[in-house]
């Protein structure tokens, strides 16, 4: 089975969780014997083949006749966020006539789509905001690359790689798989960009199957994209970690309470501070509170913690590699996920995973599958700040709380998602 | 007469390393040993060897005639010894010429005159202490970090320094209210001399020299001292004027690059100052015998200083960052001092310096970029996280 996979992060390009997600999906379908051919937003013309475990932690880079350009890992490759001159005002159905033909393959299960969505999405993307003309810069991208590929089918990940999709459906008569692991809903808290919402609307509609990584968001987009239930099918993501044996350190005498997320709205930091300030307030200086990781809201929480005037008790980290992350995982007793709209948050299974004690908000998606941690709404600071409150004061529930937790993730393995969508696949090729 | 008192702040800071939350516990090099070392290099090269050379010339070539004054920092003369020992030997040498005065302040360059009075008073000991033994000198006048001062600042230095007899302060307009400048002035409680900074001129050299969109660009020594000239006009009653030309001394050469003309236009406008016969230059401890009219007092209840266009301590505190990071830095330094952790003190001392604070400033417009130059830290925010982590690490340390 050769799956042409459109993502726009993969290691070690991250921007948040959907490369961390790609990587451990990618790498557990590879076992199964997937071979994927993954386009990324990037300067060359290449892509990216992963046939075999292994090559999903260096994936390699090749050409359009498949061969290999250079040993070259993904590492060295630009990216190419930047915009070129004559970006814009360019149609992608023109660009169309200049390359060739793509092999015509029809197939019952695939349903055409209609002409003027295809304009449609030529016209959208054509409205002048830099983000979107990158997307239109990735479109012909894949068009242009995966013209000489042979695949069964296409499965791309968030609505940045939706209209590659479907004009690449149209084309081929390939069915297609739109994995959505974030909508703008979220992102935005509410209503976001018009056109973002359009694109995942279109993208979800036309597309054959649809999987979301949670029953929250299944939800999300059968209200407000009216998806039918029909079509999607929930697959929630399991985590990968590279420190194979996890361990505690403990850095500081008092316990750490740590926020581990992008510093953006949608992660709920500004809660976590008014937690930490409660905390602070109730349980005095026995306690420790790290922010981890970079945002735009860096400088606006960073100010506000500061004029508590609590000294040292409020640390931030700035933005955190991946063996980083695992070391503050490491380092903390406590991990609060205030988010307000998250999909599904595998930050959750990672703290599990290295033997902290959990409190996320019901409005994750993450929250439906795991048992060992303390549910809560998220604009609910009183009962958060209670439960964490009564974890350090309780030193062998937080003990027991955390073992628990450690030992449920284990069940939690991205091989059991891949042969779900294995399954997917299977069905909508037979 | 015009007495022209030139005095440079001579400072180098210990600048912090990128350390972070996860190298608690596990490192204790809280300083940045290769940046700072790569600055004094930078710095030695571009303004300390060439500028100390040509003040070295001029105050040989003119026999006493012309006198500069210097305030160096604690901070600067380690630095000095630990990576240019030639550095240090030329400063030797220059005092040795006879031709320079030495000012006191704070052995960190602190602002500790703000946040802790006792520590105060320490550093400002320990800054006499190191003048003595190094160079030899018993300062009388004192100047306190980047020229903050308030009323109470007087009323310490009284009670605790009876040998100062003059300070150095900002010619700020909030303070003057439209009064000159030239015209020494007392302190509230008539203890001491008050010079203040001629913030027009001294910043003409040190801010616009180069400055090509400034409209007297280019400035030539000639229209300089013109202007120097100008204000002898303003008196009439024959008083005494004192010009204080106040700047750092990497004004020469660093700020203002050596390709700007900087070190012939300043050996120029001295120069022609000492052909002029009703101007001298003067150090500022001989303020006192030459004044000749009672000065008027000046009170000044509100901290002043010389950075920013707002001329208070806005540069240093003026967001919770820098707040909370003094504020901590300041109470960690106490309880150090009552669990008799010699070996944190110090490390703590360096924290106090203000450059820490003053890379932590978010301010916008002009003062904003001036702060940008200054700082080698990519944002105010990078700086808070490594200066709160080493603090933490302290803290860690200090319940050992």
């Amino acid at each position: 089975m050769r799956v042409l996979m459109l993502t726009w992060e993969y290691p070690p390009f991250i921007v948040g969780g959907l490369g961390i997600a790609c990587y451990g999906l990618f790498k557990a379908l590879a076992e199964k014997g997937v071979k994927i051919y993954m386009i990324m937003p990037t300067k060359e013309k290449v892509f990216f083949e992963i046939s075999s475990p292994w090559e999903a932690d260096y994936p390699v880079a090749k050409k359009w006749d498949k061969k290999q350009i250079k040993p070259v890992p993904l590492k060295f490759y630009q990216f190419h966020y930047l915009v070129s001159e004559g970006a814009y005002a360019t149609l992608v159905t023109k660009h169309l006539e200049k390359i060739q033909e793509f092999p015509v393959f029809t197939h019952k299960k695939v349903k055409k789509i209609p002409d003027e969505i295809l304009k449609r999405l030529d016209f959208i993307m054509n409205q002048g905001n830099d983000l979107l003309a990158k997307v239109k810069f990735y479109t012909k991208h894949v068009l242009e690359v995966s013209q000489n590929l042979d695949f069964d089918l296409i499965h791309t990940h968030d609505w940045l790689t939706y209209p590659a999709g479907l004009i690449l459906k149209d084309l081929t008569s390939r069915p297609l798989i739109s994995h959505i692991h974030a909508t703008e809903f979220d992102r935005a808290i509410g209503y976001g960009h018009p056109i973002i919402h359009e694109i995942e609307y279109l993208g979800l509609n036309y597309a054959d199957k649809v999987i979301t990584v949670s029953n929250y968001t299944a939800e999300v987009i059968k209200k407000h994209y009216k998806v039918p239930s029909e079509k999607i099918k929930v697959i929630y993501n399991a985590f990968t970690t590279f420190t194979e044996i996890p361990k505690k350190y403990k850095k500081f005498k008092e316990p750490v309470v740590l926020f581990l997320g992008r510093l953006t709205p949608q992660k709920g930091p500004k809660l976590f501070l008014e937690i930490a300030k409660r905390i602070i307030q109730q349980y005095g200086k026995k306690v420790r509170f790290l922010i981890a990781g970079a945002g735009d809201m860096e400088r606006e929480l960073m100010l506000e913690a500061a004029s508590f005037g609590i000294g040292t008790q409020i640390m931030f980290t700035g933005f955190l590699t991946r063996k980083e992350v695992e070391e503050a995982l490491s380092i903390s007793d406590i991990v609060v996920m205030p988010s307000v709209s998250e999909p599904f948050g595998i930050v959750a299974l990672e703290a599990m995973y290295f033997g902290c004690a959990l409190i996320i908000s019901k409005q994750s998606g993450v929250s439906e599958i795991i048992k060992n941690a303390y549910k809560v709404d998220f604009w609910d600071i009183d009962k958060m700040v209670n439960y964490v409150v009564d974890l350090l004061e309780n030193p062998d529930k937080l003990k027991e709380m955390q073992f628990k937790a450690e030992e449920e993730v284990k069940t939690i393995k991205w091989s059991d998602r891949a042969e779900d969508i294995v399954k997917v696949y299977q069905e909508l090729i037979s | 007469m015009l007495y022209i008192i030139f005095y440079f702040q001579v400072h180098q800071p210990f600048r912090i390393n990128k350390y972070k939350v996860f190298d608690i516990n596990e490192s204790v090099a809280y300083f940045d040993e290769e940046l700072n070392r790569f600055v004094f290099n930078k710095v030695s090269e571009k303004c300390y060897l060439p500028a100390n050379a040509l003040f070295k010339e001029l105050i040989e070539t003119f026999e006493g005639q012309f006198k500069i004054s210097y305030s160096i920092t604690g901070t600067f003369i380690e630095q000095a010894k630990a990576y240019r020992p030639d550095v240090y030997d030329s400063f030797l040498d220059l005092v040795k010429t006879g031709g320079v005065e030495l000012l006191n302040e704070t052995y960190y360059h602190s602002l500790a005159s703000i946040f802790d009075l006792e520590e105060f008073i320490e550093q400002v000991e320990e800054h006499a202490e190191l003048i003595k033994k190094e160079f030899g000198f018993i300062p009388t006048v004192f100047r306190n970090t980047e020229l903050i001062y308030f009323d109470k600042l007087s009323d310490l230095l009284l009670s605790n320094f009876p040998q100062i007899d003059t300070i150095l302060i900002e010619g700020a307009d909030k303070i003057l209210r439209g009064d000159s400048p030239l015209y020494a002035r007392i302190s509230y409680n008539h203890g001491h001399l008050l010079l203040l900074k001629h913030y027009k001129l001294s910043d003409d050299i040190a801010f616009r020299f180069s400055d090509r969109n400034w409209e007297e660009y280019p400035l030539t020594a000639e229209r300089y001292v013109s202007w120097i000239k100008d204000l002898t006009l303003m008196e009439k009653e024959g008083r005494n004027l004192y010009l204080n030309l106040f700047m750092d001394y990497e004004t020469f050469g660093e700020h203002q690059w050596k390709e700007s003309g900087i070190f012939d236009f300043i050996k120029r406008v001295i120069e022609l100052l000492l052909k002029e016969k009703n101007i001298k230059f003067l150090w500022p401890s001989e303020v006192k015998s030459t004044l000749n009219y009672k000065p008027k007092t000046l009170s000044v209840p509100n901290p002043t200083s010389w950075a920013d266009t707002e001329r208070d301590l806005s540069a240093w505190l003026s967001n919770p960052l820098q707040w909370n990071a003094m504020k901590t830095c300041y109470e960690l330094l106490k309880k150090a001092k009552e669990k008799g952790r010699k070996d944190l003190i110090t490390l703590l001392k360096k924290l106090t310096t203000s450059d820490h604070f003053y890379y932590m400033c978010i301010k916008y417009f002009q003062d904003g970029d001036v702060h940008k130059y200054f700082s080698p830290y990519d944002s105010p925010e990078e700086v808070y996280r490594y200066y709160i982590a080493i603090l933490t690490d302290i803290e860690e340390r200090l319940e050992e």
